[in-house]
């Protein structure tokens, strides 16, 4: 419950505060948001499993948002770095897929 | 990422990779679950009703603030619509630099074009206008010595008192030869505009000029050089002296302000045509 009230209290902060994104975070945040949604997609299905962790849940999650911030970053210097972030925005969304077929057979048996 | 997270043996990162054959897990997850007897269903409702705090959810909530944060700043930015060029990438900025840079410099040589051709028009239209002025100044000019405009300027008076009619047209035209001779500009005798087509006949007691017959006595009005023009009339063996010996009476004035408003007709020649044309 705390955690859900963490991520609306997050999002609302997020709007009403508009921080300016400082230009060398700017291409990374998109990548990181959505590497973050797959750790938490993932913890939540742990959770579902009764598996749940809460240590590992935050090495996923920060190592998920530091290693597709990465990648993104290697591919911008690379020069492929559009190319590399749509494949990474490819790879989370199927895991996010994945788990949240999981989480859905969990919730609602089907 | 998945390296290093295998080592600290984490279940859920073993659980993850796993999802390939996810067709086979719930048959097999159903009954692992109802093991402590809860189903996911009950777990999830048991995590969210009674909020417990704990440290793994207090963690847990800090991580999903930075991501609900994140997330609500990028939809933000991305939706702010006022520039289309946020989070474009760096190649596509230069290639909108470059197409702007193009458009920039196409406007610019039109700009030059542009402002060439108004130079020149401004250029032509002042020299029509120079042109214009010039032809005005000119026409005045000629029309000062055609007669067909007024003229004023310094000059002499020339009277000649003609009491016994020996006075003849021949004199007259000396005089006006004279005076020409003497630099006179424009002459114009008894209200008739001397021109370069005047001519002088005898008509009985009187002169006819271009056909206009005047009597004495003679008054001739000239502008010239007063300096020139008195002199030139004065000298010995002169005009002046010719006329006195007709018994005539001859006065020269000299002032400053003669006006010559006898004019003529402007006469389009019948034959003679400009051969500058």
């Amino acid at each position: 419950m705390i955690a859900v009230l963490g991520l609306v209290v997050g999002v609302v902060a997020g709007l009403l505060v508009r921080p300016e994104v400082p230009a060398a975070v700017e291409p990374y945040l998109p990548i990181a948001v959505v590497a973050a949604l797959d750790a938490v997609f993932g913890g939540l299905r742990a959770m579902l499993d009764g598996i749940f962790d809460d240590k590992v849940f935050v090495v996923s999650f920060l190592s998920n948002v530091v290693v597709a911030a990465l990648i993104v970053f290697l591919g911008d210097k690379l020069g492929v770095g559009a190319q590399l972030s749509t494949g990474v925005v490819v790879v989370l969304g199927i895991r996010i897929f994945s788990n949240a077929a999981a989480i859905r057979r969990h919730v609602f048996r089907a | 990422m998945s390296d290093h997270e295998q080592k600290p043996g984490n279940r859920l990162r073993e659980e993850l990779p796993a999802e390939v054959p996810p067709a086979e897990a719930p048959a097999a997850d159903a009954p692992a679950g109802q093991q402590p007897g809860l189903t996911g269903r009950q777990r999830l409702v048991k995590g969210l009703w009674p909020p417990r705090v704990t440290r793994a959810q207090l963690i847990v909530a800090l991580l999903l603030f930075g991501l609900g944060f994140g997330l609500a700043v990028q939809v933000a930015s991305n939706s702010d619509g006022d520039s289309a060029l946020r989070g474009a990438r760096q190649e596509d900025l230069v290639r909108i630099l470059d197409e702007l840079d193009d458009r920039t410099q196409r406007l610019e040589d039109e700009k030059q074009g542009l402002e060439k051709q108004r130079d020149e028009l401004e250029n032509s239209s002042d020299q029509a206008e120079e042109a214009r002025r010039q032809t005005v100044e000119k026409e005045r000019q000629l029309g000062i010595l055609a007669g067909t405009v007024a003229a004023r300027g310094p000059g002499i008076t020339m009277t000649i008192e003609d009491t016994k009619g020996t006075v003849e047209a021949n004199m007259l035209l000396d005089a006006i030869q004279e005076l020409r001779a003497a630099g006179a500009e424009a002459i114009q005798v008894n209200g008739v505009r001397v021109v370069a087509g005047t001519y002088l006949e005898d008509s009985g007691k009187s002169v006819g000029v271009d056909g206009n017959k005047i009597n004495a006595p003679y008054r001739f009005k000239v502008i010239g050089k007063p300096q020139d023009l008195e002199p030139a009339l004065n000298i010995p063996g002169g005009v002046v002296q010719t006329l006195e010996k007709e018994h005539a009476t001859v006065t020269v004035e000299r002032s400053s302000k003669i006006v010559v408003d006898a004019l003529r007709a402007v006469k389009r020649p019948d034959y003679a045509r400009s051969s500058s044309q």
